[in-house]
């Protein structure tokens, strides 16, 4: 009975130790993410505060009373309980932006009108209101603010999709010969496509902006799609020449043989069959570029990347960490679009092509 | 339906490797023709040859009196079995077999009928909406088997199709392709190194051993007649037994002597060797045309070391020096390891090939 006992004890340590150890790793994975969530939402008062908020107010307690120069604005702090005085200025005008852009909240110019005519009315001291939170408003500010967002984030897609273009195209065809013909040099070949990719951007940035200039491509989202695919084209033919290999030559003679031509037998059997390969590429190749912010930085000049963009908000007197996290996470959503939009075929990745 | 003819066919792998030295053969309408011989002997190069799915580098092949030799093998009108099946895995069983119809723009009730023929032909009916995936390794055969008669083609070109079969289904399948060889009345190919296959399943037979062919003939002419050495051991299980003898001719009969035994040879295996001008040669003895006799009868006694009971009819080895020999006995023998038994030798059935040349004499 007691050792029975005794093994239910230890059974409960082990398991405790165990979901203490998951809850760590998914605490270490998850908060920082959380973290960057989180910070998107907040008003920039919020974003400053010690210790900072775990998550958005929903609404903003505003108290309007008299100050020296004019009106005094406090808003109700959630952390220390009470109301802090934030702004004393007889401008209206001024309070609206102030309300606006750091305490993220949604107020009119007919409202405030409204308030500061309530006080004058009343025989208080003050006057207490409440607003709802403008969530979004960091998103709104940093594509208005920012200088072109918008068609940086396009530029920045354009560069993505011809990067996968060129480099699976290229890749994936180079792939197919590795996989499937013997020839000279091979060996050397195949070690020299990913020997392109130890020399890290930078280092190779400035003679690119040579290059690119004399081709008139500095730039332009085309030259900065270049450059990603010599790195992507190896990667694409490293993992294609595997999926390529993992499929039999005789599905394709077979295909052959049956009546299709050379070209009919790889688009009909080999590409579908390859597929989930070639998804995987696209996925990484869009990851690569997408996220690409050095060789960027040296080699745009007026039309910066989405990148760029963002990392520039975190730079200079401007920079804010709350539009920062804003553009941080515009920037993530369409990797993390993509990345499902071909799980399907990631997953039969894991799994291996089956024959 | 049509014939197939090669003419010197050479393929070179590189400058050095021959892979098929000069061979010339002709496939009869409606044969089963198999292609035999141990791996690397150039067989199924020279069937993907024929497929067009190995370039020629010397010879002509032609298919109903027409030079394929160049063309594509989508042009050839042949069909293939391939050896892991090569069935499409994103294709239902259905899209197996109608892809090529489909690629032939046939109509789409015409090749409705011709998928359903095939899938009864090949019992795989119910199957048809499956895919390979959920299929189990003899079906998947006849999913390949089905996809490959469905074209009609000129020639049906099968490349080892039952090696990946386990022992039992590859032997009901020989049954079944012959049946199906029987109703299809096609001109067909077959590539094994199983000889047991061959023997079972052809027509005619060719035997082919480094790029070259061997002999060509029925299973019986190739069993019984075998051209040389390596026939004789290739062909046939147990393999044919070998014994160096010297020859000694005293009044009118020739004798075959060795360490063991002293053979007088009949008239007809006399005359067989008058022509033969070397004291050696080498005595090839099928393993059933080893009797067991009584004792004034005998050539030799030995003791037996193994007994191999094979249900319908037992192996019986023993040794001479070196040699293992081993012979064919009716079931209904008590034999015993270590019992002594006394032997000869069937005259009709012995066979007799040259040392040097390991050629038959006498043919």
């Amino acid at each position: 009975m007691k050792s029975k006992t005794n093994k239910k004890v230890i059974k409960a340590a082990k398991e405790t130790v165990f979901y203490l150890f998951l809850t760590t790793l998914i605490a270490g994975v998850l908060l920082p993410v959380y973290f960057i969530v989180s910070l998107s939402f907040l008003s920039t008062r919020e974003a400053y505060q010690y210790p900072l908020p775990l998550v958005p107010a929903l609404k903003t307690d505003m108290e309007l009373g008299y100050g020296e120069r004019g009106y005094l604005l406090s808003v109700w702090d959630r952390i220390d309980k009470e109301y802090q005085t934030v702004l004393d200025t007889a401008d209206l005008e001024k309070m609206e932006y102030y309300i606006k852009s750091q305490l993220g909240t949604k107020i009119t110019e007919e409202e405030l009108l409204f308030e500061t005519s309530r006080l004058e009315n009343s025989d208080e001291k003050s006057v207490f209101f409440t607003k709802p939170r403008a969530l979004l408003n960091n998103y709104d500010t940093f594509f208005r603010v920012t200088r072109d967002a918008v068609p940086a984030l396009i530029r920045s897609l354009q560069i993505a999709a011809l990067t996968i273009l060129i480099s699976l195209s290229i890749g994936g065809l180079a792939g197919y010969a590795f996989a499937r013909y013997v020839f000279k040099g091979k060996d050397t070949l195949r070690f020299s496509v990913l020997f392109v990719r130890m020399f890290p951007g930078v280092a190779i940035a400035l003679p690119m902006v040579f290059i690119l200039a004399r081709a008139n491509l500095y730039d332009e989202p085309l030259g900065l799609s270049l450059i990603y695919s010599v790195g992507a084209i190896g990667l694409t033919i490293w993992i294609t020449a595997s999926i390529f290999m993992g499929i039999p030559e005789s599905l394709e003679e077979a295909a052959q043989v049956f009546g299709a031509s050379k070209f009919q037998a790889f688009m009909k059997v080999t590409l579908p069959l390859a597929l989930p390969g070639l998804a995987a590429s696209a996925m990484y190749i869009f990851l690569g570029a997408w996220n690409e912010t050095v060789a960027a930085i040296i080699l745009t000049q007026f039309k910066p990347t989405f990148s760029v963009v963002v990392y520039q908000t975190l730079l200079g007197a401007s920079g804010q960490v709350n539009l920062a996290a804003a553009g941080g996470i515009s920037m993530a959503l369409p990797a993390i679009f993509f990345t499902f939009f071909l799980r399907k075929y990631i997953n039969r990745m894991w799994g291996g092509v089956k024959v | 339906m049509a014939t197939l003819e090669i003419k010197n066919l050479t393929k070179k792998f590189g400058r050095k490797i021959i892979a098929v030295d000069n061979i010339s053969l002709e496939v009869h309408d409606g044969e089963f023709l198999v292609l035999l011989g141990p791996s690397g002997c150039g067989k199924t190069t020279t069937m993907r040859m024929i497929a067009g799915l190995e370039e020629v580098t010397d010879g002509t092949i032609l298919i109903g009196d027409v030079d394929v030799t160049e063309l594509p093998p989508r042009k050839r009108n042949v069909s293939m079995v391939f050896q892991n099946y090569a069935i499409w895995p994103h294709m239902t069983v259905y899209e197996n077999i109608s892809y090529a119809l489909k690629l032939k723009h046939m109509g789409k009730s015409e090749i409705d009928q011709v998928v359903h023929d095939v899938a009864s032909m090949t019992n795989i009916s119910e199957l048809l909406e499956r895919l390979p995936a959920q299929l189990s390794g003899g079906q998947q055969q006849r999913v390949a088997v089905a996809r490959a008669i469905a074209v009609s083609p000129k020639v049906f070109l099968m490349d080892e199709p039952l090696s990946n079969l386990d022992a039992k289904l590859r032997v009901s399948m020989r049954t079944e392709l012959k049946t199906i060889h029987a109703s299809a009345k096609a001109t067909t190919v077959f590539v094994t190194h199983d000889q047991s296959e061959a023997m079972s399943i052809a027509d005619r037979i060719v035997i082919m051993q480094d790029g070259k062919i061997v002999q060509i003939g029925s299973p019986e002419e190739v069993y019984e007649k075998s051209a040389n050495l390596f026939v004789a051991d290739f062909i046939g299980t147990p393999p044919t037994n070998f014994f160096d003898v010297k020859l000694k001719k005293t009044d009118e009969t020739l004798h075959l002597v060795h360490p063991h035994f002293d053979l007088p040879l009949s008239p007809k295996n006399t005359t067989l060797l008058q022509g033969y001008a070397k004291e050696h040669l080498v005595l090839g003895v099928r393993p059933e045309n080893i009797s067991l006799v009584n004792e004034q009868a005998k050539i030799m006694s030995t003791t037996v070391l193994v007994v191999e009971p094979q249900g319908s009819h037992q192996v019986i080895a023993f040794k001479l020096d070196k040699d293992i020999i081993k012979m064919v006995a009716p079931s209904q023998l008590k034999m015993n390891t270590g019992a002594t038994i006394h032997l000869n030798f069937k005259q009709e059935a012995l066979r007799f090939f040259d040392p040097d040349s390991t050629l038959a004499i006498g043919d």
